[in-house]
C-alpha cells in the first residue's frame, strides 16, 4: 500500500511538473471556438441486457453511465477525465464482493454493494514540451492493427468478466501511465513508462465466464483436492513497472510499426506442485506473473478495394500448461512466434468483408503441453450498413481451427435519434467443451442494447 | 478621305466578328478549362473551420454532428482531417485523407473509431461510399469545392443563372464505366459561377441514370480574400435523405502543424 501511494505521489509530481513547464510555454488559447469553452462536459450512458437461452435465465442486466470532463487549457494543453458508474441487476457476471486482487490498489473500483460500483476510468493530462506530446495518468494505450483477437494489444490489461464479448473500449483496463510521443525521422516515437502494476481481471469460478477449459485452468486428477495459494504479484514499482517503445511511420503507402515491450503477462503462470500428505495427493497450484519481452511490428496498406493489416511479434517468455506428470511445475516456458495478417474487402458500397487468420507457433515445445505447437484462429466480418448507416448488420465468427470451436455473433444496431442507438444480437458458442470458445457452449444468449448520448 | 472612311468601315466590319467570336468563346468556355479555373481558385495554404453536419431523413428525423475541420497543402497534396466533437457517444471519432496531385495514384485515407480505439486504414476505392452516414461521398469530402479534372469528360451546355449569379451549366461524364462505378454516378451537371469559379449548384444521375441528388452551395462571402463557402447542402432524391453541412468560424490564417495529419493525431483527437 506504501509503494502504491508512492506511486501516486510520484506520477502526481511529476504530471505537476510537466504541467507547470507546458503551461509556462503556451498562453491561455483565445482563439478557441466558443462552441468550445475550456470546461466540456459529456456522458453515455449504456445499458445491455441478456438471456442465456442454454440456462433459461436472464444472465445479465447491466446499466454504465460514463461522464466525461474535459478542460482545456489551450489548444496543445487539456486534462480529461472520465468515471463510470456501473451497475448489475443480476449479479452473475461477477457474483458477490470483487476481490480485484489483480488490480493494483490505486486502480480499483469503489464497490457499492456486490451489484454497483464505482470507477475511475481515465484521467489524464496532455500536453505537448518542446515538440513532445505528453500523456499522463491513467490511460488506455492501444497498440495494433488486428481486431478481435490481440497481438500487440496488450499495453493494457483486459477485464474477461463477459469473456471476449464485451468491446474493447469497455474490457481494456486503463493504466497510470507516462506516455511520451516524440515526432522523428519523418515519423513518431513513443515511450511508455507503466508503474501499474494491474493485470487481467479473471471471473471468479461461479461466475458465467469463468475459465474452465484445460487450455487454461489444469485439470487435477479425480479426487485430488486442489490447494490454491494466493496470486503473487510483484510489488517492486520501478523493478516491475513495464516500458514499452513504439515507432510508426507512413512510408510510400504504408503504415508501419516496430514495438517493444518489457511486461508482466497479464495471464498469471499457474505453477503446480504435488504434495504427498498423510490422506493422499495433493495439488497446490501457485499462480505468478512472469516477465516476458515482446518484440513485433505491425503494417497496413490499401490496394483498391482491399486493405491489407498485419501482425507479427515474438514473445520471449510464452508459458504453457503440460500435462507432463514428469515436469516439475506443470509448466513450460517456450519463445513464440505469432502473426496475424488481415484482408478488409469493400468492393460492394456500403459493405465490408473482413478476413483474419492467426497463427501462434511455439519453438520450444515440450510432451504433454495442453496447446498445439501451431495453434491457427481465423475470423471473418461480414458488415452493411443501410439508411444513411443509421442502420447497420454485421456477424462475426470466430473459428478455432486446431480445436474446431468458435463463436458466432449476429448483430443488427439502429441509430434511433441523434444520441440514441439500439441493437440486438445473440452470441453463439460452439464446439468441444476443452476449447477456449467451446467451454462457453451453454452460455449461448440473446442480447438487446440501448447507448445514449449526453 | 471616302476611301479612309470607306477602310475604317471595312476594318470595323472585319473586327466586330472577332469580337463577337471572343464574347462566345467566353461564354461558352470549354468544360475543361472551367474546371481546371475551379481547381486554380485559392482556397489557401490552411484552413480551419468548424463544420455542423445536420442530416434529416424523409420522416424530418435530424441527426446532428458538430466537427472541427482542419486542412493543409504540402506542395500539390492536400491533407484533411476531420474531429468529431459531438455528440458524445460518437465523439472522438476521427477522419484523416491524403489527396494526391498524381491521377494514377490512390489517395490515402484512414478513420479512427474511438469504440475501438483504433484507427482503420480505408480503401480509397471507397470513393463513392457514403461517408459517415451523410449525403456527401468521401470523395465529395476530400475534394471539398474542388472537381477531380481526370474523372470525367467535361463539356459546356450554357449559361443560366443561379441566385442571381451568371454560371457556366456544365455536364461531366465520367470518363469509364469503372470511374463512373467507383464514383456512384453516371452523370453530373453543375452551374458554375463565371466570376469566381464556385461550384453553385450540381445534380448527379447514379450509375442506372435516374437522378440521384442534388448539391446547393449557399452564403459565399470573401473571408481573408478567400471565396468561402459557410453552407453546403445535398439532398438524395432516391432516399430523401438530406444533409446540411454549416462551416463556422472559418480561419486561413492559422498556423497548423504539419503533424495533425498523421495517423497518430487522429488517435490523440482534438
Amino acid at each position: 500500500m506504501a509503494s502504491s501511494n508512492t506511486t501516486c505521489g510520484i506520477l502526481a509530481l511529476a504530471g505537476l511538473l510537466i504541467a507547470a513547464s507546458a503551461l509556462a510555454e503556451s498562453t491561455p488559447d483565445d482563439t478557441i471556438s466558443s462552441q468550445l469553452s475550456n470546461h466540456r462536459f459529456s456522458a453515455v450512458l449504456e445499458s445491455e441486457a441478456a438471456y442465456g437461452m442454454a440456462r433459461d435465465r436472464a444472465d445479465k442486466m447491466e446499466l454504465m453511465f460514463d461522464p466525461q470532463w474535459e478542460y482545456r487549457w489551450s489548444e496543445d494543453t487539456r486534462i480529461t477525465g472520465i468515471a463510470r458508474l456501473y451497475a448489475e441487476g443480476f449479479d452473475h457476471l461477477e457474483p458477490g464482493r470483487l476481490s480485484q486482487e489483480e488490480v493494483s490498489p490505486n486502480s480499483r473500483r469503489l464497490q457499492l454493494g456486490d451489484r454497483t460500483d464505482i470507477e475511475l476510468r481515465e484521467f489524464y493530462l496532455r500536453t505537448r514540451l518542446r515538440g513532445m506530446h505528453l500523456t499522463l495518468g491513467k490511460q488506455q494505450v492501444v497498440w495494433g492493427k488486428a481486431d478481435g483477437l490481440k497481438l500487440l494489444d496488450v499495453v493494457n490489461p483486459q477485464d474477461f468478466r463477459e469473456f471476449i464479448l464485451d468491446n474493447f473500449d469497455d474490457s481494456r483496463i486503463p493504466l497510470w501511465t507516462v506516455n511520451a510521443e516524440l515526432p522523428i525521422g519523418g515519423g513518431n516515437l513513443q515511450f511508455l513508462w507503466i508503474p501499474d502494476r494491474t493485470y487481467h481481471r479473471l471471473p471468479q469460478a461461479a461466475a458465467t465466464f469463468a475459465f474452465s477449459s484445460p487450455l487454461i485452468v489444469p485439470q487435477a486428477p479425480p479426487g485430488v483436492p486442489v490447494n490454491l495459494r494466493p496470486l503473487e504479484r510483484p510489488n517492486n514499482i520501478v523493478m516491475d513497472s513495464d516500458i514499452g517503445m513504439r515507432f510508426s511511420r507512413f512510408w510510400h503507402g504504408w503504415d508501419l510499426t516496430v514495438n517493444y515491450l518489457y511486461h508482466y503477462a497479464d495471464l498469471p503462470v499457474l505453477f503446480q506442485s504435488v504434495f504427498l500428505t498423510p490422506g493422499g495427493p495433493t495439488v497446490t497450484v501457485s499462480p505468478r506473473y512472469e516477465r516476458n519481452h515482446l518484440i513485433g511490428g505491425s503494417v497496413s496498406n490499401a490496394f483498391g478495394n482491399l486493405t491489407v493489416r498485419g501482425e507479427a511479434i515474438y514473445n520471449t517468455d510464452r508459458f504453457v500448461l503440460t500435462t507432463n506428470r514428469r515436469d516439475g511445475d506443470g509448466v513450460i516456458k517456450s519463445g513464440e512466434l505469432a502473426y496475424v495478417l488481415g484482408l478488409d474487402w469493400s468492393g460492394i458500397q456500403d459493405t465490408l468483408v473482413s478476413f483474419q487468420l492467426f497463427q501462434s507457433w511455439l519453438l520450444h515445445p515440450a510432451d504433454g503441453i495442453v496447446r498445439d505447437t501451431l495453434d491457427n484462429t481465423a475470423t471473418l466480418l461480414l458488415r452493411r450498413h443501410f439508411l444513411n448507416e443509421t442502420l447497420e448488420t454485421e456477424v462475426l465468427w470466430l473459428q478455432s481451427v486446431n480445436q474446431g470451436d468458435g463463436l458466432i455473433r449476429p448483430k443488427i444496431s439502429y441509430e434511433l435519434r441523434d444520441n440514441v442507438r439500439i441493437w440486438t444480437g445473440f452470441d453463439l458458442f460452439y464446439g468441444d467443451r476443452n476449447g477456449l470458445f467451446g467451454q462457453f457452449d451453454r452460455n449461448d444468449r440473446l442480447v438487446i442494447g440501448m447507448e445514449m448520448g449526453l | 478621305m471616302r476611301s479612309h472612311v470607306q477602310n475604317l468601315f471595312i476594318a470595323l466590319f472585319l473586327l466586330i466578328p472577332l469580337s463577337v467570336s471572343d464574347v462566345a468563346a467566353d461564354s461558352l468556355l470549354a468544360g475543361e478549362e472551367i474546371a481546371r479555373r475551379i481547381n486554380a481558385r485559392n482556397e489557401g495554404e490552411v484552413v480551419s473551420r468548424f463544420i455542423t453536419m445536420a442530416m434529416t431523413d424523409r420522416s424530418g428525423t435530424e441527426r446532428v454532428r458538430e466537427t472541427k475541420s482542419l486542412r493543409k497543402y504540402f506542395g500539390k497534396e492536400k491533407r484533411t482531417i476531420i474531429f468529431y466533437l459531438s455528440p458524445s457517444n460518437i465523439k472522438d471519432t476521427a477522419f484523416l485523407t491524403y489527396d494526391y496531385p498524381e491521377a494514377d495514384r490512390d489517395d490515402d485515407q484512414w478513420l479512427y473509431l474511438p469504440a475501438a480505439r483504433k484507427v482503420r486504414r480505408i480503401s480509397a476505392s471507397d470513393r463513392g461510399d457514403y461517408f459517415l452516414g451523410t449525403d456527401f461521398t468521401y470523395e465529395d469530402i476530400r475534394k471539398e469545392t474542388k472537381v477531380g479534372i481526370e474523372d470525367y469528360s467535361w463539356k459546356t451546355l450554357g449559361e443560366e443563372t443561379i441566385d442571381g449569379h451568371r454560371c457556366f451549366l456544365v455536364e461531366q461524364i465520367p470518363v469509364n464505366e469503372k470511374t463512373a462505378k467507383e464514383l456512384g454516378y453516371s452523370k453530373v451537371q453543375s452551374w458554375v459561377d463565371a466570376e469566381i469559379w464556385m461550384v453553385r449548384q450540381a445534380k448527379y444521375w447514379d450509375v442506372a441514370g435516374n437522378p440521384l441528388k442534388t448539391l446547393q452551395v449557399r452564403e459565399i462571402t470573401l473571408v481573408q480574400a478567400i471565396w468561402t463557402a459557410h453552407q453546403i447542402s445535398v439532398e438524395n432524391h432516391k432516399t430523401g435523405h438530406k444533409t446540411v453541412f454549416a462551416f463556422k468560424d472559418v480561419d486561413y490564417g492559422q498556423s497548423v502543424k504539419d503533424e495533425m495529419f498523421t495517423e497518430d493525431a487522429l488517435r490523440r483527437g482534438y
